[in-house]
Parts: C-alpha cells; sequence; structure tokens
C-alpha cells in the first residue's frame, strides 16, 4: 500500500534519518563551503583570521538578507528583479528626508516606508493587472534607476548620523551580518511557524488548492513584495553606513542576482513551492566564501566571475537533482 | 437530527442554463445520512453542473434544494460549507510540498496562544494522526509530503480532511476512483464503506465506472441531457442494463 520512498522516509532508523538529512540542500552546501573553507586556509594562511572573517561576513551579509525577501516571493512563483534598484534608492530617500531637518533615525523609518510602498506598487500591479512579476519589476528595475539617478543628479553623498547609530547601522564591522543573522531567524521563523509562511507555501505548490482552502492568494503575494522591497532598502541603508558614502548605482542586479542565487543555491525552488531561509544564508555563505577565497588567492577578476557562474550552474544542477532523489519515483 | 436514515439533502426539480444550453432540465435528487448515491452519465450530460450546484459554485435558475429538510440558498462554497457540504475533486486541492497534517490543517491551522500567533504543529500532527485512524486511513507518518504518497493515498488523506477538518456531512465525490488500479481503488472503496457504517454522513460520488458504482453506491442514478432517465436501487440493477439504456442513446445519437 506504501511505496518505497514513503517508507523509506518514514523509517525510524537513524539511517534513514541521517540519508534524508544529506539529501537537503543545505546540507550539501554546508558540506561544500566546509571543504572551501579549509581549500583556502591551506592554500593562504589568512583566510580563516579575525579580519577576514569579518570580510567575509560583509560579502555574505547583503545577498542573505536580499534572499530573504526573494526566497518567500520564490516560493510562491513570483520574483523581484527591482530589488537591487531599491537598494541603491533607499540611503537617497533617507538623505533627502534628512536635509529637510527630520533626524536620521526617523529618516530611516520613512525611507523604509517608502521602500514598502514600492513593493506594493509593486504588487498591486502585478495582481490587479495581471502581469508577470517578472515584467512588472523589469519595469521597476529602469524606472527606480531613474528615480535615483534623478533624485542624487546622479552623485554620490555622504551619510549623516551620530557614532552611535551608524555603528549599529554598519560602521562596526560586524554589524551588517548581525542585522543578517537576525532578519535569518526572524524570516525562518515567519516560513516555518506562521500562516504566512505556510500559505506562501501552498500558494506556490498548488495556487487551485489554497484558493479552495480559502487562503487570500493575493494578500500572501503582495506582503511578499513588500517585504522584499523593504528588505531589500534596509539592505542599501545597511552598506551606505558601512562604506559611509551613498552611491547612486550601488546594489543594482548584481546584489538582486547574489540573493537570488543564495537562495536558489540553498535549494528554493525556481518554480515555487519549496524553499528555506536557513538554505538562502547557507547559500550566501558560500558565495561569499568563494568571493573571499578568489580574491585572497589573488585570481583575476575576470576569472572568478567565470568559476562563480560555474558554481551556481553545479549548485543548481545538484539541487534539482537533489529534489528529485527526495521525492523519489513516488508518482 | 442526524442520525442514519434521515434526509440528508434534496434537490427538486432543479434547472440551469449557460446561454442556450440547457445543462440540467428538471433534476431532482436526494441522499440519506449513511446512504451514498452514484451518479453516473456521460460526459457533458449534467453530473457536474448537478455538483457544482450542491456546493455553491453555481446557482440553479429555477428548482429548491433542501438540507436537513429545510430549503435553503447555496449563493457561495462558503455558504454551502456551512451546511456541511464538502466537495473533494481528485488531486486538485492537495499541496505536494505540504506535509499531510498541514495539508489537513490549511488555512484553519490552530495556533499558540500569545501576540505571535505561531503554528502549533504539535496539535495539528496529533489531531492529523487520530483523524485519520478514526477512518482508518493507514498512514506511516503524518509528516510525509502529500507529493510522496500515492493517488489512492492522496485521495485518503483529501476525504479525511474534509470529514475530519471540515466537518462535512454531506460529502460530494468527484470520480473518487479514475485513474486508480484496483488496490487503490480498494483503498478508497473502503473508506467509503467504514463513512457510510458511520451513519451521519451523506456520500454522492460521481463516476464513470458502472461495476464499482453498484458495488459501493446504494442507489444510482443515470442523467442523460440534463434529465434524469434511471433511478434505481443499486441491489436491483445491473451493469448490464445500465449499459443498454446508454448503448440505446449512442444508437439514437447515431441515427439523428
Amino acid at each position: 500500500m506504501i511505496d518505497t520512498t514513503a517508507s523509506r522516509a518514514a523509517g525510524n532508523g537513524l539511517a534513514a534519518r541521517a540519508y534524508g538529512l544529506l539529501l537537503r540542500p543545505e546540507a550539501s552546501v554546508v558540506v561544500v563551503s566546509v571543504a572551501l573553507v579549509i581549500y583556502f586556509e591551506i592554500a593562504n594562511q589568512n583566510f580563516l583570521t579575525n579580519a577576514n572573517i569579518q570580510t567575509i561576513s560583509q560579502f555574505v551579509a547583503a545577498p542573505v538578507i536580499i534572499a530573504c525577501g526573494e526566497i518567500m516571493l520564490l516560493i510562491c512563483r513570483e520574483i523581484d528583479l527591482s530589488v537591487g534598484q531599491v537598494f541603491a534608492l533607499a540611503p537617497f530617500l533617507m538623505e533627502n528626508v534628512h536635509d529637510v531637518g527630520v533626524p536620521v533615525p526617523l529618516a530611516i523609518v520613512a525611507a523604509l516606508l517608502v521602500c514598502a510602498l514600492i513593493g506594493l506598487t509593486i504588487g498591486l500591479i502585478t495582481i490587479r493587472l495581471g502581469i508577470p512579476s517578472f515584467i512588472t519589476t523589469l519595469g521597476m528595475l529602469f524606472l527606480i534607476t531613474g528615480l535615483t539617478l534623478t533624485i542624487s543628479r546622479g552623485y554620490p553623498a555622504n551619510t549623516d548620523g551620530g557614532p552611535i547609530l551608524t555603528g549599529i547601522m554598519g560602521v562596526w564591522g560586524y554589524s551588517e551580518i548581525v542585522w543578517a543573522l537576525a532578519i535569518v531567524a526572524i524570516m525562518h521563523i515567519v516560513l516555518r511557524h506562521t500562516r504566512w509562511g505556510l500559505h506562501t507555501t501552498a500558494v506556490g505548490g498548488n495556487i487551485v488548492a489554497a484558493a479552495e482552502a480559502g487562503i487570500a492568494i493575493n494578500r500572501i503575494k503582495i506582503a511578499n513584495f513588500v517585504l522584499t522591497s523593504t528588505l531589500g532598502g534596509l539592505c542599501g541603508l545597511l552598506e551606505a553606513f558601512r562604506v559611509g558614502s551613498i552611491d547612486p548605482l550601488a546594489g543594482g542586479s548584481n546584489i538582486m542576482f547574489l540573493g537570488v542565487a543564495s537562495g536558489v543555491i540553498g535549494g528554493t525552488a525556481i518554480a515555487g513551492g519549496a524553499g528555506t531561509i536557513i538554505g538562502g544564508l547557507v547559500g550566501g555563505i558560500m558565495l561569499g566564501v568563494l568571493q573571499d577565497g578568489f580574491t585572497l588567492l589573488g585570481i583575476n577578476a575576470f576569472t572568478f566571475d567565470i568559476v562563480i557562474g560555474a558554481a551556481i550552474l553545479i549548485a543548481m544542477a545538484a539541487n534539482i537533482h537533489l529534489a528529485r532523489l527526495r521525492v523519489g519515483g513516488a508518482r | 437530527m442526524s442520525e442514519a436514515g434521515a434526509e440528508a439533502i434534496r434537490a427538486e426539480n432543479i434547472v440551469k442554463t449557460f446561454g442556450t444550453v440547457t445543462a440540467l432540465n428538471g433534476v431532482s435528487m436526494r441522499v440519506a445520512r449513511g446512504e451514498t448515491l452514484g451518479i453516473l452519465g456521460d460526459n457533458g450530460a449534467g453530473k457536474s453542473t448537478l455538483i457544482k450546484i450542491l456546493t455553491g459554485f453555481h446557482q440553479p435558475d429555477r428548482g429548491q434544494v433542501y438540507v436537513d429538510g429545510r430549503p435553503v440558498s447555496l449563493g457561495s462554497v462558503d455558504e454551502a460549507r456551512g451546511f456541511g457540504i464538502e466537495c473533494v475533486y481528485q488531486d486538485l486541492a492537495l499541496v505536494n510540498g505540504l506535509s499531510i497534517y498541514h495539508n489537513m490543517f490549511l488555512n484553519r491551522e490552530p495556533l499558540w496562544g500569545g501576540p505571535l500567533k505561531l503554528l502549533d504543529h504539535k496539535t495539528m500532527r496529533r489531531r492529523a494522526r487520530e483523524a485519520l485512524d478514526e477512518i482508518g486511513v493507514n498512514i506511516p507518518s503524518v509528516e510525509l509530503q502529500v507529493g510522496q504518497l500515492s493517488g489512492g493515498q492522496r485521495q485518503a488523506i483529501a476525504v479525511a480532511r474534509a470529514v475530519s477538518s471540515n466537518n462535512a456531512r454531506i460529502l460530494l465525490l468527484d470520480e473518487p476512483l479514475a485513474a486508480m488500479g484496483a488496490r487503490e481503488a480498494r483503498l478508497i472503496i473502503d473508506l467509503i464503506d467504514r463513512l457510510k457504517a458511520r451513519g451521519d454522513i451523506a456520500i454522492v460520488m460521481i463516476a464513470h465506472n458502472y461495476a464499482q458504482t453498484l458495488e459501493i453506491c446504494d442507489r444510482v442514478m443515470l442523467i442523460q441531457h440534463g434529465e434524469v432517465t434511471f433511478e434505481s436501487h443499486a441491489a436491483s440493477t445491473s451493469a448490464e442494463e445500465l449499459l443498454d439504456i446508454v448503448r440505446r442513446e449512442y444508437r439514437a445519437a447515431r441515427a439523428g
């Protein structure tokens, strides 16, 4: 009556559990990351120093924060291509609000509210007009770039704020990764332990079934667009404070694709219905370790992109294959 | 009120047209608690339209539906649910990527108390297990993903959800045995038998296979061109008799 895959997965034996765990995409990415760390430490003794770990953490933080939003969107079969542009816009919003006399903390909140509004707009256009989010956010990508260049007149600016605020927001070396880990922890709970998360998975897995059960599909999707834009804005603010200056061409499609890649390497299904926040974290760590390791080894930037591209392709291919193994030939 | 034999749902002279097409032309039916009615008919005969009227998805142009003997208006699927009417569609209703217990409580999840409103997975697992045991669905673990189950097991989960979590008392099954092997079908037939034995649930099923329908159902009715052309207790008819009626229709259709 029960097919073999089901009974195997349900087996109480420790071996069965270990087998199931190893098939999880997060586990394989962790194994690869640890192997990479060992390799880089042997190849270059400076890899596991405090200074370098701090650098890695800065490589990792931004893609992971972006990934937290994109993973939620990918799970419910949407995507936001414009999150990297919101990333660039947010610091300028903050500076403009601050320039008219609003204190920096309030200016940060105002900037994030505008980012949330952008997410709401993306969501409403996508849902109400029935346009695929790929197209909606492709349009928004150009629109927001133009907006940022107009507001900034194309010039970089400096961040303001006292030492404590700027410290918390990114000047202290580890603050960005602390933000990233806190967001990961919260979003993990949201995805696994709230109706919002469960219904996001249901909408992506079987939209007809979700509608049949009475789930408010549009509200779930719009909430995830708002979340992603807001996280993109927050991430842009953190980076701006860390660097101390605001660049109208910061972030962009590069940071967006790193976020999406982190999620997908960590096992989030591009076709929706499955994914984990922890996977996004380990995917981001793997990309950060690669990026930093190759930089330390002095590998040419052009070669580096080839290696990263290949690593992403291999990781995605491996995950699709592992997903097949997990479900087995049950159907 | 809900003892076996009492009338659960009755439809009288239901007429439904879509533009110039008359899907149902004065169809009447009734099912009692503890009884199973099989609705047979060709594609496009009107079976699905009747089911969709009973689930509140369509509203009839004329005619009246009664639940527990009282006239009701089923304006929406939610209203019909309020009367304990639930339809199980094959394969459509479950999310393959979610566990059995998440599927069974989809959008009716119990929550922990407190401001955070976190999901109470523990209660969900326990109650899912109890619900499956109660109606005798044998699944090793409620934590399995639905995608790992066979077609019959998925169908059983969908029925269990309707009866246990949603408290359905009038169960409509749309082609519950379609595309199922003999062993899979046996799983569902046994499940329907156990639900019937409980005595408080009325079951209406749409089916194609005459032999299986006669085995499962207490009564069968045949819908042709939007009208009930034959109705009988399962025991007093046969697959041959039903086939004869349908064959005659085919000949008439060819001659015309």
